[in-house]
């Protein structure tokens, strides 16, 4: 009695293994996901904002409300080597790190810049970090998606 | 002393560098590439509507001003401008500015001949106005002087000597345009066409204004003879002549909007004035010849006058052989004469040109004139009289030898 039941056991563990090892399993490394030069985006009257050159659009409604803002005149972003989005525009406090999901972008970080809002903010790809750069202040910042460095 | 210069200068190098690491970090990649492009843009707008060398000039420095400012972002540049690169725009603006520069060339070429055409165009207008008043002139001395006929005389023929220095100073024009226009590629018509467009007048406006003075002229005229009406109608047949060989060629390059409208205008124009000098030649023609004694039929147009001499002529010449009399001889003389003498003598070539007679027409009537020639001298009786006589003294003798014989 006990001779079926090891057996049939044994089986269905084989299936599941063999099903497993017939599922998607190709990983590709070292991806690099660097945005040299950040996109500056004008948001239309839906808030929405389009970079067809690195193809992503994104509605920037939640952003504002986040930021306490109603609108902007544009919106600055640029993807890390790892992958991760910085957006952030004139008069925000913040740097926002979003990283992809399927339809969404989920917010992996927000770092805090200044309490008076930024007044210049450009981004720069650097070598292993985002600058961000606000050119009316001078101030300069090195980021990543943890935080500033 | 001197250490404390060291520390100082020291100092100030750590506070250079540090102000210049700032300076640096105050950049924006983005802001960098947005100032090449619109750098670029700007160049490449200054090449392309560069129109003279001075537009030219500053603009290569200009180019390599532009390569070392930004030569050093040139990672940053061409990822923003992938898949063209830096370089690859430096490359494009050096190009487009070498062919600016050979298109200035040529655009000053062409825009230094369309002034020395201008000024051509200026010289001609101005010599042709100042015969036009001198002709306008003299017309209204000769409408005064009827009454007095040996000044008229005298006017006509300073008329006629104006009339003949515009019709050699025209000719020369017209040479000189087919001299320039008759062999022109496609290419250089194409060239002189753009740079014509700023040309306030041209040569297709300056002949129209010929063929309205030449109109003018034979409508106003009068008191000329038939030489004169001639000498317009060679001019004219020269005119169509030159208009024939270089009419396309001429209102392709300085009409290439409308050139078949101008064509058509120019041949309307050609065809009235042609029908002015017609008006007084065939009248003038016929009254020559009736000065001369020679009655030929009414004729309106070359073909006519050719049909009227040739039946003048053949008709005289029937005429002769059938009366044979020294009247007919006379009449033969005159018409030979005033034929050979005036006709092709002093209007032949004109006629020719003129499309009144051709050489072969004339040669046509020389020889029906011939016939006539034969036929004309009226036979003599005296060889038959004179035989008479022999043969009756002959006669005479053989009785007078008989009649002492026997």
């Amino acid at each position: 009695m006990a001779k079926p039941t090891i057996t049939t056991l044994a089986m269905c563990v084989a299936l599941l293994f063999g099903a497993a090892a017939c599922g998607p399993s190709l990983v590709i490394q070292n991806v690099d996901y660097a945005q040299p030069i950040e996109s500056v985006l004008t948001p239309d009257s839906n808030n929405d904002v389009h970079d067809q050159r690195y193809a992503i659009k994104f509605n920037i409604s939640n952003l504002l409300e986040e930021e306490g803002s109603s609108s902007a005149n544009e919106i600055r972003l640029i993807r890390n080597s790892a992958g991760y989005y910085f957006v952030t525009a004139a008069d925000f406090n913040n740097v926002y790190v979003f990283e992809t999901d399927e339809g969404e972008l989920k917010l992996k970080n927000k770092i805090e810049i200044t309490a008076n809002g930024l007044g210049q903010p450009a981004f720069n790809q650097r070598d292993g970090f985002i600058e961000l750069v606000d050119l009316a202040s001078g101030n300069t910042y090195n980021l990543n998606h943890e935080g500033r460095n | 002393m001197k250490k404390s210069i060291q520390q100082t200068l020291s100092i100030f190098a750590a506070l250079l560098f540090v102000i210049s690491s700032t300076a640096v970090a105050q950049q924006s990649d983005y802001q960098i590439q947005q100032d090449f492009r619109a750098d670029y843009s700007e160049l490449v707008n200054r090449v392309d509507n560069a129109v003279s060398s001075d537009d030219l000039q500053g603009l290569n420095a200009d180019i390599d001003a532009l390569e070392a400012d930004y030569s050093e972002y040139s990672s940053i540049i061409n990822a923003a401008l992938y898949p063209e690169t830096f370089s690859q725009r430096i490359e494009d603006l050096r190009n487009r500015y070498t062919a600016s520069e050979q298109n200035i060339t040529v655009i000053e070429e062409l825009n230094e001949r369309i002034r020395g055409l201008m000024d051509e165009l200026d010289g001609f207008r101005n010599q042709l106005s100042d015969l036009d008043e001198e002709q306008a002139n003299l017309k209204e001395q000769l409408d005064r002087s009827s009454a007095n006929e040996r000044r008229q005389a005298a006017l006509i023929r300073q008329y006629r000597e104006n009339l003949e220095t515009r019709d050699q100073f025209v000719t020369e024009f017209l040479e000189n345009l087919m001299t320039k226009y008759q062999s022109m590629d496609a290419a250089t018509q194409s060239e002189i066409a753009d740079a014509a467009e700023r040309m306030e007048d041209n040569p297709v406006e300056v002949l129209k204004t010929i063929i309205a003075e030449y109109t003018n002229t034979a409508n106003q005229s009068s008191d000329l003879a038939a030489g004169d009406y001639l000498a317009m109608r060679a001019q004219h047949g020269y005119f169509a002549d030159v208009w024939d060989r270089i009419g396309d060629r001429l209102t392709n390059t300085f009409t290439p909007d409308s050139p078949v409208q101008e064509r058509q205008e120019v041949s309307d124009m050609l065809a009235a004035w042609q029908a002015s000098i017609d008006n007084k030649l065939w009248n003038s023609l016929s009254t020559a010849f009736n000065q001369n004694g020679i009655e030929l039929g009414s004729f309106t147009s070359a073909s006519t006058f050719f049909d009227a001499l040739g039946i003048y002529v053949r008709e005289s010449s029937q005429q002769a052989v059938e009366s044979n009399s020294e009247e007919d001889y006379e009449v033969y003389r005159n018409f030979a004469n005033f034929w050979n003498s005036t006709v092709k003598g002093q209007w032949g070539e004109l006629m020719i040109q003129g499309n009144v007679l051709s050489t072969s027409e004339m040669a046509e009537i020389d020889v029906e004139l011939g016939t006539w020639g034969e036929n004309a001298p009226a036979t003599s009786n005296l060889m038959f009289i004179l035989f008479l006589v022999s043969l009756a003294v002959i006669i005479g003798l053989v009785v007078l030898l008989v009649t002492k014989k026997n």
